[in-house]
């Protein structure tokens, strides 16, 4: 089911724990990552066959962590943090520019699939706030300005 | 034992063992929602807190601890109804009726719900909540049981039992926070045979047996304890009914036999009590127009008669049993056999049937022998036929009376031999193909409608009682046994289950030593000296708990 | 004017370090694990306790003492999992290091490991840390191939392997207990204790759990001694701490700063003041699981001992600074928002008391407050404290009953003009 790099990722995985079922959340993001994103029930059914668990287990699981998605994201995922200390300098004000100038709200996906928007918990840049995520490249100390900038170079 | 202190009452405990689970056994109530005897302790509900004014050590606790996660420790002092406790089982109350629906006028649950009970007797009786509850969406998990998310207080029992008792894994936890919730995956429906225990330790009504929903409310059900006749297991139960109509079977702790459950087509076997239409209601003797009801009296004096005329030597009569009779009903069937007329043809049918092979011990809880007595009849000396086709050649070799009890050996294949043998009686409580053979029937009773015993697979002798009243013409099939005795002239003491059970007891190695006082409903295990190749150990049956 | 003192950031504020293992061996990397080597692990358990390290994850336990109650003799493995999960709102600092210096961390764990007999050590990062988890991978594949970890790490035939392990978005993942049932491959939810990871951690194994901090600090306490890392502070708060500090300064940033200097000093010489010329309001010292300081309770050593005296918690070292025109409800809001979508649900104070808790905040933003709804908010946030499995729950506690004791005329803005 995954790519050549990612069978041999997922057998790399599994031989670094004593028991295969410790290997589920990493394997999930691997599943997640092979999947452009996010994770289908033919996801949840082999990772569930590989880490000899329940679907059951790994459905709980997912709905569990707020990382796993089980819906496709844009193309370029926002991850925008309002927690405490973003929030003190502005966060919440970054999250509300960006989602009036790409016309969707937290939590959903723009028509064209090119951007979605996600409104996190705190990420870990706090002195470096207001901080986002897209994809899996910090930018930090974004002002609307440099977020209206980040999001005409995302093509 | 060791001894800690419970609201200055000395508790004994075992070495290792929780204070609440002593606490139980010594009959002090600690309220508690998630804690179940029979699987993880998790301490998450946190309604059974209570003050340690003493660790063992002489200094008290910190804070208040969850007595179900809590190893006793000897000179340990504990206070349960101090106010500090008090207080938090206010608070967890109240923090769990925040989000609870007030479903009672329409949940089964009402009337045995641990969280109306709880709140009454623990609950400040107001709330301050003024905001919306937390509401789900509704499914069909399954045919047997219904779940309503919304009465969900996340005790989590129902998961840690699909876990680590049926090891089926279908049923788990979603989500987190305040939306925690329980459900099977995606839309498939439950899978286990053992549903139904789900619904019974469910404290709220999210979980409720479907077979039950909405006949009857709780308290108006008596209870009488009992066994499954489902098979030989013979899990204790509790047969509860009302106006003589049974709606439920519940499971009864037994730690020796089923532990705290039993299976779903156990608990289905409620249906049969009910069944109204294919009971033997009358004494039915054959004539030359067919089948017409006749007393008690007539019935007996067409068996003596006939009996009379015939003169059978003691090969020519044979007694066909099945394993649904009881101890008692089995040895008076061989004593009427031996000792009426000195016959020792007697049979029963066992197929060959397999022990359940698990790392779970609730699926050793069903047996592919569906009758309660096998072990009974092996104890008693019996001797078992696999196949009918073992059974034809007794039936024609000169046989001129047979006496069947039960429905024993599929009639249909019997039939044409049966019908040539001058003399078929059977006694049974269901009017079935053996009635049609037999020149006279006697109607019988079922197990709820008399008091008898049974042997299970392990050797375990277990006493039902009467729970419903059956038609008044029938009889318990021990009593019509007697009465067939004492046609014959059978010297006979015994009249009442106690008396032919200590006979049985006396009079049969199987039962020796045992002793009827003793027989309280949680059943008493056979002699461990005596090797019945037909007995099980109750240990071999399983690996876990 | 104080300055920070530089012991685990001695690289990182080195303009010219190169962080590759051969930059680090050059910087005078992996002399302490060739030292620890030569001991026997009970001697460094004992080095370690000696200096006085305690946990600079959040709750500050004694190192060396915790180390000291693992299993022995069980017949089973032993591990050593370290805790980057960091989440703690307000904390930025253990990535600071897994990002640039992590051969100096990984010494640490390795040293670890090798104290309490772990032949394979996980590290667990949470999920969004992706810059920090491609930096630790890429480090650990230099280590392998130097030959550093493998099967020859501690000595011929004494092996010891490391894996990175990704979280994937809980903040209770960062509780002990709850991370290692997500490392087991299941839902994070805190275990009741005992059994104590000690005794049946990980796969029910002896097991202790570290923070990344903590265990950046061994290859210095084993390189300059016990004493020297005991004289960065006053007695039984050894060691220099990196502090976050975040929100309405001009210089936020994380510092590396002794134990005996004042959150005062953090706040105005090394974070520059307050930004814009404002006035301070409060502070949060420890993270927002912490109590809040006013304005006029500043003047406080920061470390553990000094900051429980003042009524509040060193925490993870998350310094949140607000100044005279935050909105305090607001903050509060935005705090138990954040407790409330992170609690895991299975005990019932937590689970309904962070919902019910939010729900009353929210309702005095909404211009619906008054007297009565804010005695409320103090039973039901109070009534978390001590009655949960684990320490989210005084965490949730904290932060509201604190807010409300010291700030009160703030929520008196929010109280409704209808009658109550």
């Amino acid at each position: 089911m995954f790519s050549e790099e990612g069978q041999k990722e997922l057998e790399r995985l599994l031989s670094r724990y004593p028991f295969k079922r410790n290997a589920l959340l990493p394997i999930l993001h691997l599943a997640q990552k092979e999947n452009e994103g996010w994770l289908s029930e033919a996801s949840i059914k082999f990772v569930a066959e590989v880490c000899e668990v329940s679907e059951t287990h790994v459905e709980g699981v997912i709905s569990f962590y707020t990382m796993y998605k089980l819906k496709k994201p844009g193309k370029y995922h926002l991850q925008i943090c309002t927690c405490v200390p973003c929030c003190l300098v502005g966060g919440e004000e970054l999250l509300e520019h960006t989602e009036s100038k790409l016309g969707i709200h937290a939590g959903s996906t723009s028509d064209d699939g090119r951007f979605s928007i996600e409104e996190m918990e705190c990420i870990g840049a706090c002195s470096y706030a207001p901080a986002v995520i897209v994809n899996e490249d910090y930018y930090e100390k974004v002002s609307p300005q440099s977020m209206d900038q980040l999001l005409t170079d995302c093509k | 034992m060791p001894v800690f202190e419970m609201d200055g009452k000395p508790v004994e405990f075992e070495p290792g063992e929780k204070v609440l689970s002593a606490a139980m056994r010594a009959g002090i109530k600690i309220p508690h929602y998630c804690y179940h005897p029979g699987m993880s302790v998790v301490a998450t509900c946190r309604m059974c807190m209570v003050d340690v004014i003493d660790m063992g050590n002489g200094r008290p606790a910190p804070k208040l601890q969850t007595s179900c996660s809590m190893d006793a420790v000897e000179g340990m002092k504990v206070e349960t109804k101090n106010e500090k406790v008090q207080e938090a089982r206010e608070l967890v109350m109240e923090y769990l009726l925040i989000n609870h629906p007030l479903d009672c006028p329409i949940c089964d649950q009402s009337g045995e719900c641990v969280l109306q009970d709880y709140s009454f007797e623990y609950g400040s009786g107001k709330s301050e909540m003024e905001y919306s509850k937390r509401v789900y969406g509704w499914r069909d998990i399954g045919t047997f049981v219904a779940l309503e998310r919304n009465r969900c207080i996340q005790c989590t029992r129902c998961d840690r039992f699909t876990r680590e008792i049926t090891g089926t894994n279908e049923f788990g936890m979603f989500n987190r926070g305040h939306e925690l919730t329980v459900d099977t995956y995606s839309d498939r429906p439950m899978i286990n045979q053992f549903q139904g225990n789900m619904a019974d330790i469910c404290p709220v009504g999210a979980l409720t047996e479907k077979e039950f929903r909405f006949k009857r409310r709780a308290w108006k059900l008596k209870k009488t304890p009992s066994i499954c006749v489902g098979c030989s297991t013979g899990c204790n139960v509790t047969i509860e009914y009302d106006r003589n109509e049974v709606f439920r079977l519940k499971p009864r702790d037994n730690p020796e036999v089923n532990k705290w459950w039993m299976c779903d087509l156990g608990r289905l076997t409620y249906k049969t009590l009910n069944q109204r239409q294919n009971r033997l209601g009358n004494p039915l003797g054959k004539t030359g127009d067919g089948l017409q009801e006749i007393s008690w009296e007539e019935a007996f004096n067409a068996i003596s008669g006939k009996i009379k005329e015939l003169q059978p030597s003691s090969t020519e009569v044979l007694g066909l049993v099945d394993t649904h009779a009881s101890n008692e009903e089995l040895y008076l069937f061989k004593k009427l056999l031996k000792q009426g007329f000195g016959s020792d043809l007697l049979c029963f049918p066992e197929p060959d049937w397999e022990q359940p092979v698990s790392d779970f011990f609730i699926d050793s809880l069903i047996t592919s022998d569906k009758t309660p007595n096998r072990a009974g009849a092996r104890l008693l000396g019996l001797k078992g036929e696999k196949s009918v086709d073992a059974v034809l050649p007794k039936l024609t070799s000169g046989v001129k009376v047979l006496l069947v009890l039960g429905q024993p050996f599929d009639v249909e294949s019997l039939q044409v031999q049966a019908a040539s043998i001058p003399l078929v009686v059977n006694i049974s409580a269901w009017n079935s193909g053996w009635t049609q053979t037999a020149d006279v029937s006697l109607p019988g009773r079922l197990h709820a409608e008399k008091e008898v015993t049974y042997t299970n697979k392990a050797g375990r002798v277990q006493r039902v009682q009467t729970a419903i009243r059956a038609h008044h013409k029938t009889r318990p099939d021990w009593m019509i046994l007697c009465g067939l005795m004492e046609m014959l002239d059978v010297e006979n003491q015994v009249d009442s289950t106690e008396s032919i059970f200590l006979e049985m007891a006396d009079a049969e190695q199987g039962f020796k030593e045992l002793q009827w006082e003793e027989l309280s409903s949680d059943g008493l295990n056979v002699p461990q000296t005596l090797q019945d190749p037909g007995r099980t150990e109750v240990s071999e049956l399983s690996k876990t708990a | 004017m104080i300055e920070e003192t530089l012991v685990l950031f001695k690289n990182i504020r080195n303009p010219d370090y190169d962080k590759s293992l051969k930059g680090y061996k050059k910087s005078g990397g992996f002399k302490a694990l060739k030292k620890a080597l030569k001991m026997k692990p009970e001697e460094l358990v004992e080095l370690v306790k000696s200096s006085g390290l305690r946990g600079r994850g959040g709750a500050g336990f004694p190192t060396g003492l915790k180390w000291s109650f693992m299993a022995k003799n069980t017949g089973k493995p032993s591990y050593l999992i370290c805790n980057a999960d960091e989440s703690e709102p307000g904390t930025c600092k253990d990535r600071e290091l897994m990002l640039k210096d992590p051969h100096q961390f990984l010494e640490g764990m390795m040293i670890g490991c090798y104290a309490i007999n772990c032949r394979h050590g996980y590290i667990y990062v949470r999920g969004e840390y992706f810059p920090s988890i491609k930096s630790l991978n890429a480090a650990i594949d230099e280590l392998y191939a130097d030959g550093v970890l493998g099967e020859n790490a501690f000595g011929k035939g004494k092996g010891l392997d490391l894996t990175v392990h990704t979280g994937a978005g809980a903040y209770i993942c960062g509780e002990e207990s709850a991370l290692l049932d997500s490392l087991e491959g299941k839902r994070g939810h805190p275990r009741v204790k005992p059994p104590f990871p000690a005794v049946a951690g990980f796969n029910a194994c002896p097991t202790t759990v570290n923070n990344v901090e903590t265990l950046t600090c061994l290859p210095f306490i084993v390189n300059e001694g016990p004493e020297a890392f005991a004289g960065f502070g006053p007695p039984n708060n050894a060691g220099t701490h990196l502090v976050s500090l975040s929100g309405h300064v001009n210089q936020p940033g994380v510092y590396e700063v002794r134990m005996d200097v004042t959150l005062k000093d953090i706040i105005y010489e090394l974070g520059g003041g307050i930004r814009n010329g404002k006035k301070l309001k409060g502070v949060i010292p420890g993270g927002s699981s912490s109590p809040v300081l006013t304005a006029e309770e500043i003047d406080v050593e920061y470390n553990f001992d000094a900051l429980s005296k003042a009524g509040t918690m060193m925490g993870s070292a998350a310094l949140m600074v607000f100044d005279e025109d935050t909105d305090v409800i607001k903050l509060l809001h935005r705090i138990t928002r954040f407790y409330n979508h992170e609690s895991c649900g299975q005990c019932t104070p937590c689970r309904e008391g962070t919902h019910w808790a939010r729900l009353i905040v929210q309702d005095f933003l909404k211009g619906n407050g008054n007297e009565r709804k804010m005695k409320r908010l103090q039973r039901v946030g109070g009534n978390m404290m001590g009655t949960t499995v684990c320490a989210l729950g005084d965490a949730a506690a904290m932060p509201i009953t604190s807010f409300v004791k010291k700030f009160p005329l703030e929520f008196e803005k929010y109280y409704t003009q209808a009658a109550a």
